[in-house]
């Protein structure tokens, strides 16, 4: 399995997604910079350490679902699109074994990529902070470990939720349905209605990741006995 | 008998209409097959079943004795192949494009690549991407990618397409070669006849899904021998002479001003002495062998006009 992860590593070169991402949270952490000033628009910065954690948690997570739909349109829409899945499903390698890689990658990709960019983020955010004192105030350990493990946990159900647009690509192999979907998904998920967020809530997420690997799964179930045209 | 590729009444229906429809055709080890058929007869449809990529309404298939099941893979590490136009990741190298193969195909052998490259006659690429390949190019990078392994079966779907006509007569060499010494056994497609007469020891022929005839090369080149063909404007007088003077009796009148002598025993100057003895004009006379462009005609019923 490992062996073609690292296949469809050489195919796919992933130097651009190094850019993007660092791009990105170059991005984001200076958007965080910018979100305190927003006070003196009426709007609410942020209260306290938990609350600036959560954000940079949440952008990060939203960009990053965005970024795991251009993966899976490379990865395996593009594959369909230019054909080269018949060339790919004529290997003595069971099918389901290769896309499974395909997903893997995807997964290990946005998971460890989100979790490096928002330490990143959070961590600019804080020297910045140290600076410019946004949130008064020093934040303990405890605070830390706590809302460190939440986020990890959202990550992790982030990772789930960025599959789903598998399913809308796949549908017509189409990239930009896979890519649309997935800017869906982000506003679905990061929307702020009156306080109310759908990733506030623990469960929703937790039920959405897990939809995502379903969705993934139910993709490809019938690949074996599938047409290629 | 041992067959490399079998197949019993297959079928594939596609969006309501049966594009293969009970076919049954077996290749034996060690041959060259050539599928013959117009466009659309169902040939790549066959093919691209064999390779499992599309999956038979009705019937079965076997490859190397085994069935073909929805997941099977093993016996693909015997087969090499090219279906419709050669695909490649287009942003790599060929010889990126061909290692990347060797290892999906479990394929180790560093000196493969090169030497696929050399029968193809595909050596000065350099690191150019395959994108900017012409579609020769690509047809003989998808040969090398498909000889690279040294498979036991090669399928290919109309490998000549794309070739200038030097690349043609190497091509058909590369195939009788692969044959003959490397022992595989090929399954060649085409709608352009006269490559595939040359090179196939077996045709079957296909049209409209059906496959209509199956005739091994040495039986149908005994079975349409040679002739003299005779063109004349008095073709009444000329087949009067030929029968009552020389005693031809197999011969046959093709048209208004066409004759065709089936035997042997007389020479084109015999006739020729014996129609101008009689003043009857004579535009040409030529000795012709049937192609199996004629015959493939005769099988479809496509009439006079050629492919």
């Amino acid at each position: 399995m490992l062996k073609l992860m690292q296949l469809e590593i050489k195919k796919h070169k992933l130097g651009w997604y190094a850019r993007g991402a660092a791009i990105a949270v170059v991005i984001i952490s200076f958007f965080m910079w910018l979100m305190p000033y927003t006070e003196d628009y009426g709007e609410a910065g942020f209260n306290d350490y938990v609350e600036a954690l959560s954000a940079a948690g949440l952008i990060v997570r939203a960009v990053f679902i965005v970024f795991a739909s251009v993966l899976i349109s490379r990865f395996i829409i593009d594959e369909y699109k230019n054909k080269t899945v018949s060339v790919m499903f004529t290997y003595p390698v069971q099918r389901k074994k290769l896309i499974i890689a395909k997903m893997l990658l995807i997964l290990s990709l946005t998971f460890v990529t989100m979790i490096i960019s928002t330490f990143i983020v959070i961590l600019v955010f804080l020297v910045v902070n140290s600076q410019f004192h946004f949130i008064e105030g020093k934040p303990d350990g405890a605070l830390f470990l706590h809302t460190g493990i939440q986020l990890f946990i959202q990550t992790l159900c982030a990772t789930g939720v960025s599959l789903i647009p598998i399913y809308f690509g796949m549908r017509k192999k189409s990239v930009a349905s896979t890519i649309v979907s997935s800017v869906f998904i982000m506003l679905l998920l990061s929307g702020n209605a009156q306080g109310f967020s759908l990733s506030s809530n623990v469960a929703i997420p937790l039920i959405l990741g897990a939809i995502g690997f379903v969705i993934a799964y139910l993709s490809f179930r019938n690949i074996d006995k599938t047409d290629m045209v | 008998m041992s067959y490399i590729v079998s197949t019993r009444h297959v079928s594939k229906i596609y969006k309501g209409k049966e594009v293969v429809s009970g076919v049954s055709m077996n290749i034996e080890r060690g041959q060259i097959y050539g599928l013959l058929g117009p466009n659309g007869a169902g040939k790549t449809t066959l093919m691209k079943m064999m390779l499992n990529l599309l999956k038979p309404t009705s019937g079965e298939i076997e490859l190397f004795g085994e069935k073909l099941m929805p997941g099977s893979v093993e016996m693909f590490k015997r087969i090499g192949s090219i279906i419709e136009y050669p695909i490649f990741y287009e942003k790599m190298t060929a010889k990126e494009n061909l290692e990347l193969h060797g290892e999906y195909m479990g394929f180790y052998n560093k000196h493969a690549i090169r030497e696929a490259l050399e029968l193809v006659q595909l050596t000065s690429i350099d690191n150019k991407a395959v994108g900017e390949f012409s579609l020769g190019m690509k047809q003989r990078l998808g040969m090398a990618r498909a000889i690279m392994t040294k498979p036991e079966l090669l399928i290919l779907d109309e490998p000549i397409n794309g070739l200038d006509p030097v690349g043609i007569k190497e091509f058909r060499n590369l195939l009788r070669m692969l044959c003959t010494e490397y022992r595989m056994t090929l399954l060649v497609s085409s709608h352009l006849l006269s490559e595939i007469e040359q090179v196939a020891d077996t045709i079957g022929i296909l049209q409209g899904g059906k496959f209509i005839r199956e005739v091994s090369m040495n039986d149908l080149r005994s079975e349409h021998t040679d002739y003299i063909e005779i063109v004349t404007p008095h073709c009444k007088q000329a087949a009067f002479i030929l029968e009552n003077q020389l005693g031809v009796s197999n011969f046959k009148i093709i048209g208004d001003s066409m004759l065709r002598v089936y035997e042997s025993r007389w020479t084109q100057q015999e006739l020729t002495k014996a129609l101008v003895l009689n003043d009857i004009e004579i535009e040409a006379l030529n000795h012709k062998h049937t192609s199996l462009e004629e015959f493939f005609m005769q099988q479809i019923g496509g009439g006079e006009k050629h492919a």
